[in-house]
């Protein structure tokens, strides 16, 4: 009962979530800002591989950083949502007290606001990909791809960011406007230390140590190893030296160690929510405004 | 009531920056983000170049670019945005009524920001060049003065223009925001060199100010960007003035517009659209 | 001020368009209103929700265009002379939300204030003079945020009368709060007219106890027409020749037949399920028709519980002129 609940407080979230991702624009307008806003972002990249390549795109790392810069838009996205459901309905339209106090469970009604932002991203990302290979000569061609360990590395790697994205949301009950920011910030630690552009080989020896911590540098890899699997096998052995810093990580024990990752994240995440809701309410944060 | 046109809108721009800068003293928190966040896409642009081995100008213009997008989006979304914000508060209706120029509110909004965004380009500049140990040349402190100067108001004067139109928005404003971020660091070239995107593109970015400006301040910074330079130092401050008076003149008759349009339609003061 | 009404409306007329067709048809909220208020007026605007009350004094404080018509604040055009207007008047709205939460009271009132030009010298005196006058002292360095309702709503209209505006529009400021509030509030209006004989105050409200107790006339209002306008005791004459009856009667089966009753001007009813009454209002002419509604309440096997004639109120002239109570 309580299941159907969850599920039913989920469904009218996303309901609400698409209503408020979607419908500001008509659907040109929405279309053109779903192609243009992920592309646009992936061209930086482009062009600053050409700048020193002087154009050339046939190289494994082109297809590397390509893949990575289009997959992370999930991680950026998705941690953005979560902690945007909570500013928004708080701030601007001043509806999280009345939902706060609804006979639901919270949580879900986050997670559901926030798979709308999953969906659309899944559209970026998809867009992007295919430009890159239509366009741009990216390594991914559909006969290669193992089709298993993409479907796992994205159920699993989904449900970390996800629980991420509520301990943010949490946070953002106790921060002010501004820390929307804190959903980049965080996003930008993966940016950097999960190899999401460049190799975690690029990093400092230290900074190493810390990417090989995080889940989404072992997702990014296991989601490259299933998109293009030879031009990866290329780069972890490339000149007799593992240019991915993963190399000698086999699929499994990957996936073993993003679905621990998953579970701890996932507690420590309702952790720190349950704490940040506890704080909010203690000091009657839940319904304060914060804008200048 | 008060005294005339020039000292009220004076009064109103201190008034307007007020909020901004108390702000910014009593939510602490700002002080992490601004400078610290900010250098993880500027990290992470920097190992990028340095991996493909890219010379070392590229990465101090990763950092030059880095800490100028601290303006940019000071504009986009602390000033463009604003009015957006303010109509969802109900600010907006006590502005249009007060005996102000619009500007005014924007320039308080502006300044107000100001000391935020400066300590995150400032810090993101440092910090940067520290890390990655990118060394800044500076040939011709008045030209670079000049030239920052010139770059600010014209972009400022751009954001105010983009106010105008984002006062008759609804929630199309925050996406508008997120759609200008992205394509305006590819088009104006914050982490490579404009004039790679081919001289047409180039030309057309020019029209934001920040390109130029960048492009100008590359030139000054670093003794091997002229190779990468899209036009001369000279002639990127005499197209920046430029830039200064066409945006200044362009967001005062926006303003008007959109203001009497807003008026019009009944949506100037119509929230949650 | 020079010797101009205070504000004077020609056949103004603003009608808004939808968006899109599918949003539905054209809304004509204000229809041809003429109006002219004098300097020095308390004047209050009395209308039902929809009645156009909010869209005339946005276009008065320069906020909306007509779509035809005119007005005009001191002599001034709002539409074409809107900077001369913004230096004559003032607005505060009922359930405002303005102002930034992490401020001060004070620094809040004086923000606003810059926006008019005032010197913060002179700015900070009144806020703290006002501040006095409100009871709101103690709150003068206490966050916006942390304000109650009426507290807040309280520092609203003293963000309003700051500025010493000639003209002041009051949108239901007293919406929404304790008697006490706007007990404070009302008061503060009558001493600030009091100490400022040529100022004008335009007020709208739904209470009229509100509109009979503060206003020198009334503009009653519905689907966007002025359909009276004059004094509290000359309206409330109107229906002079007029009986109120009110009734408390057990539930009633069927309240229909007595719009055909004749005599009966208008009636209004409410039920209250927990007390098991239907209460009956009706504005009659003469009392003719009295035993006729007595005969009908009885044929209905309902009991009178308690049966008053009253004398015409503001209320009653309402119920008339727009044939319903106030929602």
């Amino acid at each position: 009962m309580a299941v159907m609940n969850d599920l039913r407080t989920m469904k009218n979230a996303a309901w609400l979530g698409w209503q408020m991702e979607a419908n500001w624009a008509d659907p040109f307008l929405f279309a053109t800002y779903s192609i243009v806003k992920p592309i646009s972002a992936t061209l930086i990249l482009v062009f600053m591989f050409m700048v020193v390549t002087g154009g050339d795109t046939d190289n494994a790392y082109f297809s590397y950083m390509f893949i990575g810069n289009a997959l992370y838009m999930y991680v950026a996205e998705v941690l953005f949502g979560v902690t945007w459901v909570i500013h928004d309905d708080r701030e601007h339209y001043m509806t999280l007290k009345q939902v706060y106090i609804a006979p639901i469970n919270f949580y879900a009604y986050i997670l559901g606001r926030s798979a709308i932002k999953i969906v659309i991203t899944t559209a970026g990302v998809i867009i992007t990909l295919v430009f890159g290979v239509l366009v741009l000569g990216v390594d991914i061609f559909l006969g290669d791809i193992d089709w298993l360990l993409l479907a796992v590395s994205t159920v699993l790697g989904m449900g970390c960011i996800c629980v991420l994205g509520l301990a943010l949301g949490g946070i953002t009950f106790l921060t002010a406007r501004h820390s929307i920011g804190i959903n980049e910030g965080v996003a930008g630690i993966f940016y950097v230390m999960s190899g999401i552009i460049f190799p975690i080989t690029a990093l400092p020896t230290w900074a190493q140590s810390i990417s090989k911590v995080l889940p989404v540098t072992y997702w990014m890899d296991s989601m490259r190893r299933a998109l293009m699997p030879d031009a990866m096998a290329e780069l972890s052995s490339a000149a007799a030296f593992d240019v991915t810093g993963l190399g000698g990580f086999s699929n499994l024990y990957i996936m073993i160690y993003l679905a621990i990752s998953a579970a701890i994240f996932f507690v420590l995440s309702l952790a720190v929510f349950k704490f940040a809701d506890g704080v909010a309410r203690r000091k009657g944060k839940i319904d304060w405004t914060t804008s200048y | 009531m008060s005294d005339g046109w020039v000292i009220r809108n004076l009064r109103a721009i201190k008034g307007r920056a007020y909020p901004r800068i108390i702000g910014a003293k009593r939510e602490p928190s700002w002080l992490f983000f601004e400078i610290v966040l900010p250098l993880f896409t500027v990290a992470a642009y920097a190992y990028v170049y340095q991996f493909m081995d890219a010379r070392d100008e590229l990465i101090g213009y990763v950092v030059l670019g880095g800490a100028m997008t601290a303006f940019w989006l000071n504009v986009l979304w602390a000033m463009a945005a604003q009015f957006y914000w303010e109509k969802e508060i109900g600010n907006l209706q006590l502005y249009m009524i007060a005996p102000i120029s619009r500007m005014s509110i924007l320039a308080g909004m502006a300044l107000g920001g100001m000391f935020s965004t400066t300590v995150n380009a400032a810090s993101t500049l440092a910090i940067g060049a520290l890390i990655f140990n990118v060394a800044f040349h500076i040939s011709n402190p008045f030209m670079l003065i000049a030239i920052f100067l010139a770059t600010m108001v014209a972009l400022y004067g751009m954001g105010m223009m983009f106010a105008s139109l984002y006062m008759l928005f609804g929630r199309e404003a925050h996406h508008l925001s997120n759609l200008m971020t992205d394509p305006v660091y590819l088009a104006s070239g914050f982490f490579f060199p404009v004039k790679y995107l081919g001289a047409w593109a180039a030309a057309g970015a020019s029209f934001i100010p920040i390109t130029l400006g960048l492009d100008a301040l590359r030139q000054m910074f670093f003794t091997g960007a002229a190779e990468d330079a899209f036009l001369s130092i000279e002639v990127e401050l005499l197209i920046l003035l430029g830039l200064c008076v066409v945006f200044l003149i362009l967001a005062h008759y926006s303003l008007r517009y959109m203001e009497y349009l807003g008026k019009a339609t009944g949506r100037l003061t119509l929230r949650w659209q | 001020m020079n010797h101009e009404p205070a504000v004077k409306v020609e056949s103004l007329t603003r009608v808004f368009e939808p968006k899109k067709k599918k949003e539905g048809k054209s809304v004509r909220a204000l229809d041809s209103v003429d109006l002219q208020i004098e300097q020095g007026e308390l004047f209050g605007i009395l209308g039902p929700n929809g009645a156009g009350k909010t869209t005339l004094l946005k276009i008065l404080s320069t906020l909306l265009l007509p779509t035809s018509g005119k007005a005009y604040i001191a002599g001034f055009d709002v539409e074409s002379q809107f900077n001369d207007v913004r230096q004559k008047i003032n607005m505060v709205s009922g359930g405002e939300v303005s102002g930034y939460g992490l401020l001060t009271v004070k620094e809040n009132l004086w923000m606003f204030s810059q926006f008019y030009g005032i010197k913060s010298k002179v700015a900070l005196q009144r806020i703290d003079d006002m501040l006095k006058d409100f009871g709101l002292s103690d709150k003068k360095d206490a966050k916006v945020r942390t304000l109650s309702t009426g507290q807040r709503q309280k520092m609203n209209i003293i963000r309003g009368f700051i500025t010493d505006p000639d003209i002041i529009f009051l949108d239901e400021p007293t919406l929404g709060l304790d008697v006490n509030a706007s007990r404070v509030i009302r008061d503060f209006i009558l001493q600030w007219l009091k100490d400022h004989p040529t100022k004008t105050v335009v007020l709208t409200t739904h209470y009229m106890v509100e509109a009979d107790e503060l206003c020198d006339r009334i503009a009653i209002i519905d689907n966007g027409k002025i359909l009276a306008c004059d004094t509290p005791e000359r309206l409330k004459r109107r229906v002079q020749m007029n009986t109120t009856l009110s009734m408390d009667v057990t539930l009633l089966k069927d309240t229909t037949v007595f719009r055909t009753f004749e005599g009966v001007e208008s009636f209004t009813f409410t039920e209250d399920g927990e007390k098991g009454l239907t209460k009956l209002r009706f504005v009659m002419r003469g009392e003719s028709g009295v035993s006729d509604i007595i005969s009908a309440v009885l044929g209905q096997g309902s009991r009178i519980e308690s049966l008053q004639k009253t004398e015409p109120t503001l209320e009653d002239v309402f119920i008339k002129m727009v044939g319903k109570g106030l929602e």
